[in-house]
């Protein structure tokens, strides 16, 4: 999409220690041009806007950016609504890419890369243009798939130093592994509600391909409150947690006399009854079975 | 300490709790900080016909309401709310702000972050729990890079809160706290809040997409990896 639209691609990285070259070899093979190395004590932790804002944000002013694209999975969360807060620009939760033409086109052969991002009721999207509205526009995407090589090694990395601040106002207590952590990155997501019961979960787990998440919609509603997957299954009666992008599709498996979930923050696309006496083993069987045509369909889109 | 509760205005929606489900999460969260010396009180950019909200934390116990009256909120974007909101906060004052992370409505989890850069606060997205460190400090729990951390983090400070499900539950009883909802108006020249546009460009948009329903899980599958 950058190639098309004649724009060039960094790829900011924070780092505590000096960048591993592999690390810059594979963004250069990802399709960036040219790294930017934010080096400084503290920036190899999570990222909270208090620690890594102001080093986010000294890197971005450098260049300075049209688009500035989180991957989902939390740092997008974190430090994005800062740094369009700090850049004065427009902020979009969960957006896709779009390439197209602009009323005022550019140069020939030069396309126009536009965001997309859900109105307040869900109803239709914003299509938002960085050049129209003079200012830069930061996103989170939907979480995307395997390692897909659209450029170089050969690329440019420029180290920024960064020092670290006087006063955090922050320090650590505790840390532990997040058992959750892969739901929030994930493309598929297959949220059951555990008043369907245990062996619905149990069982869309055991058939879950290795690209689709299944999670238990309680035990996992923090984790999942900023992914932002591509498709979304609810299992249940819970209406979905997250709504996606304008492009990513919502499923909901729904007991029979159910009225399809409601939920402020999600409209469903596909409603899938299951019988009369709630989640038969048959229709979650066939689900199951089903996980991994998901996958293959949703390859194909992407492809 | 004080604690502010910024909040916002839900869609109408008649089945609807009145109260956003992470906003009603924050200030279930604060009144469990309060007491002692402690104050919550509640806020809200917008209309009298919005102060839905404010009425349902005075239920729950706040303190105060207070409503930041002027523009049409429902129309201004993040920095313009944001700027609006800290304008109010640093006129009531507070050592705390806390938010829901994301409104129920456009959802983008932006004006926290425009309320702290305002304030000139530090500011944490998307935390879980919430605790009193002291007089002058909280902890919280946040999740990100694959880690579940518990930090310190010294006051002031703005925090947006995620609500678990099903959400919180305000209870409290509208007889039990006389107090009103109070307007604060931004007339104040040292205020300057900047209007900022935010352009709809492009070509025609779809209406509402509407569900689509299916009988089998191979018919549901192929509908949701459609091109």
């Amino acid at each position: 999409m950058a190639r098309a639209a004649g724009v060039t691609v960094f790829a900011v990285v924070m780092t505590e220690r000096h960048l591993d070259e592999k690390v810059a070899l594979q963004l250069g093979r990802a399709g960036a041009d040219k790294v930017l190395s934010c080096e400084g004590p503290g920036l190899g932790a999570p990222p909270l806007d208090l620690t890594h804002g102001a080093a986010l944000y000294a890197a971005v002013e450098r260049i300075p950016p049209l688009l500035v694209l989180f991957p989902a999975g939390g740092a997008g969360a974190q430090l994005g609504p800062g740094l369009a807060s700090r850049l004065g620009g427009a902020f979009a939760a969960s957006a896709d890419l779009e390439l197209g033409e602009a009323a005022t086109p550019l140069a020939d052969g030069i396309g126009r890369i536009f965001v997309r991002r859900w109105r307040g009721d869900r109803s239709s999207y914003r299509r938002l243009d960085p050049v129209e509205l003079e200012r830069p526009v930061v996103a989170v995407l939907p979480a995307g798939g395997a390692f897909v090589e659209r450029g170089s090694s050969d690329v440019e990395v420029e180290i920024i130093t960064c020092v670290a601040p006087t006063k955090l106002g922050v320090s650590e207590i505790a840390s532990e592994v997040d058992e959750h952590a892969a739901a929030s990155l994930a493309s598929i997501l297959v949220v059951v509600d555990p008043a369907v019961g245990a062996e619905a979960l149990a069982k869309l787990s055991a058939a879950a391909p290795a690209d689709v998440t299944v999670v238990d919609a309680v035990a996992a509603a923090s984790a999942i409150a900023m992914a932002v997957p591509r498709i979304v299954v609810t299992v249940g009666g819970r209406p979905s947690p997250v709504s996606g992008t304008p492009r990513s599709r919502i499923g909901a498996v729904l007991a029979n006399g159910d009225a399809a979930a409601r939920s402020p923050r999600a409209a469903t696309d596909v409603v899938l009854r299951m019988g009369a006496g709630g989640a038969t083993d048959e229709l979650l069987g066939e689900l199951a079975a089903s996980l991994s045509a998901l996958v293959g369909g949703e390859k194909g889109k992407r492809a | 300490m004080n604690i502010v509760v910024c909040l916002h205005a839900p869609p109408p929606d008649p089945d609807g709790a009145g109260i956003g489900r992470d906003d009603a999460f924050a200030l279930t969260q604060a009144l469990a900080l309060a007491g002692g010396p402690h104050t919550v009180t509640a806020v809200l950019a917008g209309t009298s016909h919005e102060s839905g909200p404010l009425q349902r934390a005075l239920i729950a116990g706040a303190n105060r309401a207070v409503r930041i009256g002027g523009e049409d909120y429902a129309s201004v974007d993040f920095h313009t709310l944001g700027q609006a909101l800290a304008a109010g906060v640093k006129k009531i004052g507070a050592d705390l702000v806390l938010t829901g992370a994301r409104s129920d409505d456009e959802g983008l989890g932006a004006v926290p972050a425009s309320t702290a850069r305002s304030l000139g606060f530090p500011f944490i997205a998307t935390i879980e729990e919430l605790a009193a460190a002291g007089p002058r400090a909280v902890e919280v729990v946040v999740r990100g890079g694959g880690r579940k951390r518990r930090l310190r983090v010294e006051l002031p400070a703005v925090l947006s809160i995620v609500a678990p499900p099903p959400g919180a539950t305000l209870r409290g009883d509208r007889t039990a706290n006389p107090r009103e909802v109070e307007l604060l108006t931004l007339a104040d020249p040292e205020t300057t809040v900047v209007r900022r546009r935010t352009e709809l460009l492009g070509k025609p948009e779809p209406a509402s997409r509407g569900a689509e329903e299916v009988t089998s899980a191979k018919a549901f599958v192929a509908a949701l990896t459609r091109r």
